[in-house]
Parts: C-alpha cells; sequence; structure tokens
C-alpha cells in the first residue's frame, strides 16, 4: 500500500505563548528611557509650559506690573480690546512683509549659492561657505550699530555709494526695506549652510543616473536635486515664518524702535511694546497667548507638508 | 552604436589604481561579461565607460570617434547602477518612464512603453509604488525596466540580478539573453557570478586587481585558462592547483610532488622546471594506475553530485561527481586524470603553460598576457 509522506507539524489549534516577563521585570525595563528623559521634562515644564500656563492666566487680567498693584480680573476684556485695535492688523501686515522679504535670503539665494558651489573643489567651497555664514557670528546688536552708522544720512557709507539721500532708517517706506535686508544679511549665511549640507547629503548616483538618461542640467535640477532638497526647504520655510520677527527685533529695538509711524512694528515688537513700554501686561499676554496659537496652527502645517516630503533615501 | 574601444584605460583613486591598463574591443552586438572578485574593478572600469568617472589616462572610442571627454547624456547609454540609484521621490511607473521624459517623448507612449517593460519584469502591480516600499529584488527590477525602457547603443548593467532569488534570476536571466538576441544591441555586464557569466556572455573579461587577466568566450576561459587566477576564479570548485616539478623520465614528461606523479602524455626531455598543477575537479576519477594519492576529508552533497574534498601531499584538492560517489571520509585514493585535461601554469608568474611541438621554436611558452606585448618568457628548455 502506499503510505504519504506527512508534512511537519504545525500546531495550529493550540496557540503558543512565549513566557512574558514578570511584572517588576517589565517595569525595570520599561522604566529607564523615563528616567533619562525626566530631567529635561522636568527642566521644560519649569521654564517652558508653567509661563506659558501662567501668560494664559495674565491675558484675563490687567496689570501694570508693578508688584504693589493687584492683578485685576477682566474676562475677555484684553482680546476683545486687542482685537478691536488696528495696531495688530497693521503689525501682522508688517510680519507678513517681512517673512515674505527674508525668504530670498533664507531659500532663493541659498539655493542658488548651494547649486553653484557644489561645481567648486573641496577647499574653496570650504573658504566661500566660511567667508558666507560669518555674518552669522556677529551679534546681531553689535550688526546694528555698525549697520546704523553704515545707513546713516549724513555720510553713511551706503548713501555714498549709491548717490542718494535716502534716510534709511527715519523714512517710513525704508525703515522696513533696511531691516529686512540686515536681517537678511544675518541668516543668509546660516541657511547657505543647511542648504549645501542637505545638498551633500544627496546621493551622487541619482544625478548620474539622470545624466545617463538623457537629462540635461537644468532637468537634473528640476527633477531630481530640487524635489529631493525640498524637505530642507519647507524645514528653511518653517524657520523664516516662526522666527523671523524675532531675528528682527534686536535690529527694530537698537535702530529703528519701531517707528518712524510704526512702519517697522510687527506682531512680536507690539507685544513687546504692550508688556514693556504701555505697561500692560494683560494685553501683552494676550498677544503672547494669539501668537502663540496663530503660529502654532502655521508650524503644524508645516510640519505636516515636510512628513509628506521627506523621502527615505535608501 | 556599433564598436566601443577601449584602449589603456587607467584610473587611480590616490595611490589606489582602481584599473590598470585595460585594454577591450567590444564588438557590435556583444553580450561582454566583466566578471572578477569583489573589489577588483569593474564598477569603475564600467562607470568610465559610462562617462562618470574621469579617466587617469587612456581613452574611449565608439567606432572611430574619441567619446573620452563626452558628456554622460551624449553618449546614448542606458545603465543599471550596482545601488540602484532609483530615484526616491517618484514612483515606479515615473522611475522607468524618466529616460523617456527626459527625451520629451510624449504622455502616451511613455505609458505604452513603461506598461509593456513592467509586464516583462513582472511589475505590473507596483507602479504606483515609491521605491522605499520595494524589496530588494523589486528595486532591482525596477532599475533594470528604467534601462530596458528605450533602445540606446548599449546597455551597461552593474550586478543587476544580485539580489533577485535564484527562480527570478534564472527567469531574467533568460528574459536579458532574450533581449540581446531580439534587439542586438551591445551589453556591457558586471558581475562576479560565474553561473551568470558563463551563460549569457559571449565573450568574458576577467579582471583581477584592476588588470585583465583573460578575455574569452566562455568555453576558452574554462578550458583554457590563462593564469592560475582565472584557473582558481572559475568553477565550482574551482580548478584544483598543486605546485609540482616537471621531470623527464624515460623520455616522457611527468609533473611529480609528493603523492603526485602525473604522466602529460607529451614524449621529450627537458631540464626540471617549477610549475602549478592544474585539474579540474570533475575531471578526477579513481584510476587503476593511482597519479595523485588522496585522502578523503570530507564528502559534500550538492544533489545532483558530490564533491569530495581530500588532501594530496600538501595541497587541498577537490574531485566532483554524479551522486553517489561512493567515498567517505578517510578513504585513501587513488586519482588519475587524462593528459588532456591537465593545466599546467608557470610557479612564478603565474601564466598558462602551453606545449609547441616544434623543437626550433620554444618548447613551453607561457601564454601572454592580455595587455602586455607578447613575452615569450618562462619557456621550459
Ligand atoms: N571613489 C573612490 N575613491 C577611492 N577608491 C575607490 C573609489 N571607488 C572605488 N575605489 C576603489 O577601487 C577599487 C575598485 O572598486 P570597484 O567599485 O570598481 O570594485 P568592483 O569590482 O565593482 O567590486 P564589487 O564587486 O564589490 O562591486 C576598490 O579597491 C575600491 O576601494
Ligand atoms: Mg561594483
Amino acid at each position: 500500500m502506499f503510505v504519504e509522506v506527512a508534512a511537519p507539524p504545525r500546531p495550529m489549534d493550540k496557540a503558543i505563548k512565549a513566557a512574558r516577563p514578570s511584572l517588576p521585570r517589565a517595569i525595570r525595563r520599561a522604566a529607564p528611557p523615563y528616567l533619562y528623559l525626566a530631567p529635561a521634562l522636568i527642566l521644560l515644564g519649569i521654564w517652558v509650559y508653567r509661563p506659558l500656563a501662567q501668560t494664559a492666566q495674565l491675558s484675563f487680567y490687567s496689570w501694570n506690573l508693578l508688584p504693589t498693584t493687584p492683578m485685576e480680573p477682566v474676562g475677555l476684556d484684553n482680546y476683545r480690546r486687542m482685537m478691536d485695535s488696528p495696531e495688530l492688523g497693521d503689525a501682522l501686515w508688517r510680519t507678513l512683509e517681512v517673512i515674505l522679504g527674508l525668504l530670498p535670503f533664507s531659500i532663493v539665494i541659498p539655493v542658488v549659492v548651494g547649486l553653484l558651489t557644489r561645481r567648486l573643489g573641496g577647499r574653496s567651497r570650504a573658504v566661500y561657505q566660511a567667508l558666507v555664514f560669518s555674518p552669522m557670528l556677529v551679534a546681531p546688536v553689535a550688526g546694528a550699530a555698525v549697520w546704523g552708522w553704515l545707513l546713516d544720512p549724513r555720510g553713511g557709507v551706503v548713501d555714498r555709494a549709491t548717490g542718494t539721500s535716502v534716510n534709511w532708517l527715519q523714512e517710513s517706506g525704508y525703515a522696513q526695506v533696511a531691516i529686512i535686508m540686515i536681517t537678511g544679511w544675518h541668516v543668509l549665511g546660516f541657511a547657505v549652510l543647511v542648504v549645501a549640507a542637505a545638498l551633500s547629503g544627496i546621493n551622487g548616483d541619482y544625478a548620474d543616473a539622470a545624466a545617463l538618461d538623457g537629462a540635461s542640467r537644468g532637468q537634473i535640477t528640476r527633477w531630481i536635486t530640487l524635489p529631493l532638497l525640498s524637505p530642507t526647504l519647507v524645514f528653511l520655510t518653517l524657520m523664516t515664518v516662526l522666527l523671523s520677527a524675532q531675528w528682527t527685533f534686536p535690529l527694530i529695538d537698537s535702530l529703528t524702535q519701531g517707528g518712524p509711524a510704526d512702519s517697522t512694528t510687527n506682531v512680536y515688537y507690539l507685544l513687546w511694546d504692550y508688556g514693556f513700554r504701555s505697561y500692560d501686561a494683560g494685553m501683552g499676554a494676550a498677544a503672547g497667548m494669539l501668537l502663540f496659537v496663530g503660529f502654532g496652527l502655521v508650524a503644524a502645517a508645516l510640519v505636516w507638508l515636510s512628513e509628506r516630503l521627506a523621502f527615505h533615501d535608501n | 552604436m556599433s564598436r566601443l574601444g577601449i584602449e589603456g584605460v587607467t584610473k587611480s583613486f590616490g595611490r589606489t589604481v582602481a584599473v590598470d591598463g585595460v585594454s577591450l574591443d567590444v564588438g557590435h552586438g556583444e553580450f561582454l561579461v566583466l566578471l572578477g572578485p569583489s573589489g577588483c574593478g569593474k564598477s569603475t572600469l564600467l562607470r568610465m565607460i559610462a562617462g562618470l568617472t574621469p579617466l587617469s589616462a587612456g581613452r574611449i572610442r565608439l567606432d572611430d570617434t574619441d567619446i573620452t571627454h563626452t558628456p554622460p547624456r551624449d553618449r546614448d547609454l542606458a545603465m543599471v547602477f550596482q545601488s540602484y540609484a532609483l530615484y526616491p521621490h517618484l514612483s515606479v511607473a515615473r522611475n522607468i518612464g524618466f529616460p523617456l521624459r527626459a527625451r520629451r517623448r510624449t504622455r502616451p507612449e511613455i505609458r505604452g512603453r513603461v506598461a509593456e517593460v513592467a509586464e516583462v519584469l513582472d511589475l505590473g502591480e507596483l507602479l504606483e509604488r515609491r521605491p522605499r516600499e520595494l524589496s530588494g529584488g523589486q528595486r532591482q527590477r525596477v532599475a533594470l525596466g528604467r534601462a530596458l525602457v528605450r533602445d540606446p547603443g548599449a546597455f551597461l548593467m552593474d550586478e543587476p540580478l544580485s539580489n533577485l532569488d535564484a527562480k527570478l534570476r534564472s527567469s531574467t536571466r533568460a528574459e536579458l539573453t532574450g533581449l540581446h538576441r531580439r534587439l542586438g544591441s551591445t551589453f556591457v555586464y558586471v558581475t562576479h557570478d560565474q553561473v551568470e557569466a558563463m551563460t549569457m556572455a559571449t565573450r568574458i573579461a576577467l579582471l583581477n586587481a584592476g588588470r585583465l587577466e583573460q578575455v574569452g568566450t566562455p568555453a576558452e576561459v574554462y578550458d583554457e585558462p590563462a593564469s592560475v587566477f582565472v584557473a582558481g576564479f572559475l568553477g565550482s570548485p574551482p580548478m584544483n592547483l598543486m605546485d609540482a616539478r616537471i621531470v623527464s623520465r624515460n623520455g616522457e614528461l611527468r609533473a611529480v610532488a609528493q603523492d603526485i606523479d602525473v604522466p602529460l602524455g607529451i614524449a621529450g626531455e627537458l631540464p626540471p622546471r617549477d610549475v602549478v598543477l592544474g585539474v579540474r575537479p570533475e575531471h578526477l576519477a579513481p584510476a587503476a594506475t593511482p597519479m595523485l594519492r588522496a585522502q578523503v576529508r570530507m564528502v559534500e552533497n550538492l544533489g545532483s553530485d558530490e564533491v569530495a574534498h581530500c588532501t594530496v601531499g600538501s595541497a587541498a584538492v577537490s574531485l566532483r561527481g554524479p551522486r553517489p560517489l561512493g567515498m567517505s571520509t578517510g578513504d585513501a585514493l587513488g586519482l588519475g586524470v587524462a593528459p588532456h585535461h591537465i593545466h599546467l601554469f608557470d610557479r612564478a608568474g603565474g601564466r598558462r603553460l602551453t606545449w609547441s611541438p616544434d623543437p626550433a621554436s620554444e618548447p613551453f611558452a607561457a601564454s601572454p598576457e592580455p595587455n602586455s606585448p607578447y613575452k615569450p618568457a618562462h619557456t621550459l628548455r
């Protein structure tokens, strides 16, 4: 008779259970990461989230920052007042101007410089990038002082070089332009460095393959390099959107103090102005909360976008 | 494209010489396989042909035009990269269609071609995926598809099948061979898999440490390896190589050493000479008059065949034959080999020695190295 060869046994019905570690052991194994994280979390709580909560609380009070004056609860009054004042809208508009004005410095020029310097040899590229980066190392206030002197209407180098007599920092239209240019000069090196690092992280095989596939240099840049660079560009956009108001702050404070006629007052400067020049802590806190929520939403959108764009390249 | 001429091509990276004076002629419609161990310069040579790596010396010609300095995009070559180099942000379909897009073909045409290629490579279901969502073998097939989507002057392929499983590999191998026959286009194909080399190539170029060891048809390189390196590289297990000494005894030449006494089947008188004696494992068999006295160390079962690993004197020798061989560990055997299956190599230079019966000329001449002018060194006298 024929006997069939049996398949190797496969215990289907009785589910095979691996031994589970005892509870104390499981805790001991799971705990270390949290323990390592704890100091940082505690510090974050003390220095970031507690002040944030206090700011939120403060935004419902009226207070002039004097320890002797009591805080008065005013409900949503601070928010209502802020919405009603035209200053906020103007400041937001100017913030948008600053952001748009800085994008060429944080995106366009760095990409162009990065693509051009990629073809330089190792040493000369390093020197070039060091030169571009160095303004970042100048303290903003020191830079502002020098620029204030360069932009002086009486004998400043800029006016002499351009043959004009513009009073850069005292005329409404020009002051904003000057602030944007100086900030751009400041952050350009950083952005160039970020873009150069991202470019050197792109595997050269892609460009090689594309060249063999018949793509021209322009097509390689458009179809391969820029798409692969896009997560970095989103990151730089995020930095510009979230931080441009902060980058400009030291310059505004030391060069124009928000003037002339508020023409350089952006939201951060306005917030500072409420709190520390008008001594209206409640208004300042309310503006701070609005900014926090607004920029938080913008950041979330950009982070979502950069996640979408990230190609895990392997 | 017709003929590809590689002339004295050299590439050094700092102090390492990756490719050292390689000259090769690849005829129209030829399937040339570059074979060699890891790090011998195969990829570098291929990249130089593609124009991606500049040459340190030498030149590359296409028919009669010097293309040494022609940029890659003007060379009309399609390449499969060892690293695949799939564009990570594009779907499989757009990866495969990229060469056509760069050539500004119409969308329907691109879609049609991509579908055809995907059909051949069994990628139909994966067309909308990104490369990171594919397995290694699937990525490799996409890379192959990107090369096959157009009809270039020549295909350059750098180990395009290394990550496929055995079945897929043999079917893709057949697919490529069929394609080569259909299109009649030129292939330069890098591999370190000798089965691929033997089955697909019209000619094999063997590289060792950047130098060409031998160029020939699969049969030539297998049956008449030009050097010890080639002999020890091809075959599984590779050729047995034993140090021996050629002596004349009773008017006949013999290779002798401890436990070795092999008649070469050549009548002649020569002063003794040190050589390397080579015999393929499948050409050894137990014999009535033993030439090699072997001790079996281990027997390996390959399914259809068995390999007996033995020691002869101080050398390790393997013997391959259909299963069952009827040998077991510890057996003492007397092995024999037919004279026409004996290979001799110069001990010092490692080049093959051939017998030339005309006594007026050199009796034993070392075969010339592919790139060196013929040097009648190493002669037996
Ligand atoms: N860019 C480089 N810089 C320095 N050395 C290199 C470079 N590329 C290759 N080499 C060296 O050149 C030699 C040949 O490399 P190549 O990549 O051509 O080997 P291969 O034959 O393709 O090997 P494998 O089969 O492992 O792919 C190696 O020793 C390698 O280390
Ligand atoms: Mg390689």
